[in-house]
């Protein structure tokens, strides 16, 4: 009878037993990753997010600076043609223009003024016409007041400037003004009305060749003053930009500081001394992600109160309302815990 | 932190004592499977050659034909094991002696130690399974309860009593506890079907023997008539 091997070996049962726990470590191990993502995910994204924020507000707020500036510019270049053509009035809208013109070529703008003026002039001449013969006194006016700033252009460097800025003054004042109005009138009476207009003519004519003069001088200064004051106009952009935020981030930090202190029960163990700093971090929408002692007051009872009121203060909604920039600082901030502040 | 709770990490950031506790579970866990299989092969080999020979003894075959088949030195079990040690002492005893009640003695005594040697060929190893079954989940335990006590010794050190400072402990310890189970479960079930499985064949055995010593039993009584006539 030919029988089959009798002794059964341990070598295959030991094998299989091995194989069948392996089998089960690995069920185990392998249904383990797929829960892990979610967790692990979300801190990545908590991470990249604080470090990111730095670098792009710094891009960002340097674009917003350049196309404001150059916004700036564009509106700058225009309003000085405008300003040249029309308007003469002024110390306070010349010291505008001067912050107007640094932008602008020395030579264009040069060319843009002599054209301004040429055209004041034949303006005048129509309107001393007009003025000799119907006694426009506006027109005159006018004329007159393109004259003397031209007059003050000069006159504030040079002599002869001098009288004629005194001349602007007085019609700034009206008291001028009036006197000359009348001495015209009185002038026209006497039909002697040509005559002060050749001399008023030459006079301007005068004063334009001056005025020429000084603003070739000018040209020099007027391109460093450009550089300078295109720098103080970023300058107060920047300064503007940081006042607005530093506005909401300060309006926010106060107020999550005062909800945190309305949830706060103070430890009866807890001195005015002592003080904790915790780290907050947050989500966009308000929530809180974490809260830490950052420095700790050395009272258990103490830190843990103050973790306690930060997540019973918890969700701080006002967050949704900051604008964007500001959200990211706060995404992680410290808040300063002192019982003298509450008590 | 969902991370830190992942069983591998628990296990490596065990205690030592606890590690040892689950080392030496998984040993047994595997040994107890071991011997899960090695007898169950056993089992099934044997109920296997039984069931071949009990048709072969039961198909008319002359007993001395049968007996001379195998090999005196080749090693038998079973009940081809009964057989042949009982029969071997019939033959022996045969030529020595006229009571043939001194014969179905000795007979039955052959057969008796033969039976007692397959018991113990059939039960080997099965008192491991129920060692490991019993022990096994008192050693969970004892490691459960000793990283418990590690995690209310850590818990009176730190500052703030939150669950998740006691958490890790916990789980750590229970995973001990989980492991005495995962050991101790499959020896005890395997631990019963395999031995109500030996002793069923041992039955069948002793069967076997009643009717074997019966023929015997039957063939003396023929050879004594046809001694007295």
């Amino acid at each position: 009878m030919a029988r089959p091997k009798n002794r059964v070996g341990y070598g295959l049962p030991v094998i299989l037993a091995i194989v069948l726990h392996v089998g089960v470590l690995a069920i185990t191990l392998l249904r383990w990753p797929t829960s892990d993502p979610e967790p692990t995910s979300s801190a990545i994204v908590k991470a990249t997010l604080v470090r990111t924020e730095t670098a792009t507000d710094k891009a960002q707020r340097a674009q917003e600076a350049q196309a404001s500036a150059a916004e700036a510019k564009k509106q700058q270049k225009a309003d000085q043609a405008e300003q040249a053509a029309r308007k003469a009035e002024a110390e306070k809208q010349q010291q505008a223009e001067a912050v107007a013109r640094k932008k602008a070529e020395a030579d264009k703008q040069r060319e843009a003024e002599l054209q301004a003026l040429k055209q004041a002039r034949e303006q005048a001449k129509e309107a001393a016409r007009r003025r000799a013969e119907e006694a426009a006194r506006a027109a005159r006016q006018k004329a007159e007041a393109e004259k003397q700033r031209q007059a003050e252009e000069a006159a504030r460097k040079k002599a002869e400037a001098e009288k004629q800025r005194q001349a602007e003054e007085a019609a700034r004042k009206k008291a001028e003004a009036e006197k000359q109005r009348q001495a015209e009138e009185a002038a026209r009476k006497k039909a002697e009305a040509e005559k002060q207009r050749q001399a008023e003519e030459a006079a301007r004519k005068k004063a334009e060749a001056e005025a020429q003069a000084k603003r070739a001088a000018e040209a020099a200064r007027q391109a460093s003053e450009q550089a300078l004051a295109q720098s103080i106009a970023g300058e107060e952009q920047a300064i503007a930009n940081a006042r607005q935020a530093s506005e909401a981030a300060n309006g926010f930090k106060n107020l999550v500081k005062r909800a945190v202190e309305q949830a706060w029960i103070i430890p009866s163990s807890a001195g005015n001394q002592q003080r904790a700093v915790v780290r907050i971090t947050l989500l966009p929408t308000g929530e809180l992600v974490d809260a830490s002692i950052r420095e700790s007051s050395g009272n258990a009872a103490f830190d843990r109160s103050v973790l306690q009121a930060v997540e019973r203060a918890a969700p701080f909604r006002e967050m949704q309302s900051l604008p964007t920039s500001a959200q990211r600082q706060f995404r992680e901030f410290n808040l300063d815990f002192n019982p003298e502040d509450v008590r | 932190m969902n991370d830190s709770l992942s069983i591998p990490h628990l296990i490596l950031n065990a205690s030592l004592v606890v590690q040892l506790v689950m080392l030496l579970l998984i040993v047994g866990s595997i040994a107890s499977w071991a011997v899960i299989f090695q007898r169950g092969f056993v089992l099934r080999r044997a109920r296997k050659a039984h069931r071949t020979f009990e048709d072969r003894f039961w198909s008319g075959v002359d007993l001395n034909e049968l007996y001379r088949e195998t090999p005196a030195e080749q090693e038998v079990h079973g009940a081809e094991h009964l057989f042949r040690a009982g029969f071997r002492e019939f033959n022996r005893l045969l030529p020595k002696t006229r009571s043939s009640q001194a014969i179905l003695d000795g007979v039955q005594r052959a057969m008796r130690v033969a039976w007692s040697r397959e018991e113990e060929r059939l039960n080997l190893h099965l008192t491991f399974l129920a060692t490991v079954a019993s022990a096994s989940p008192y050693i969970g335990l004892f490691g459960t309860v000793w990283g418990i006590m590690g995690s209310f010794m850590g818990l009176s050190m730190a500052q703030q009593a939150t669950l998740s400072t006691v958490a890790p402990w916990i789980a750590e310890a229970l995973i001990a506890t989980a492991m005495g189970l995962f050991a101790a479960i499959p020896a005890v079930i395997f631990y019963n079907r395999l031995s109500a499985q030996a002793s069923r064949l041992l039955g069948q055995y002793e069967d076997f023997a009643e009717e074997f010593h019966s023929i015997l039993h039957r063939n003396l009584q023929g050879r004594d008539e046809r001694d007295a006539a």
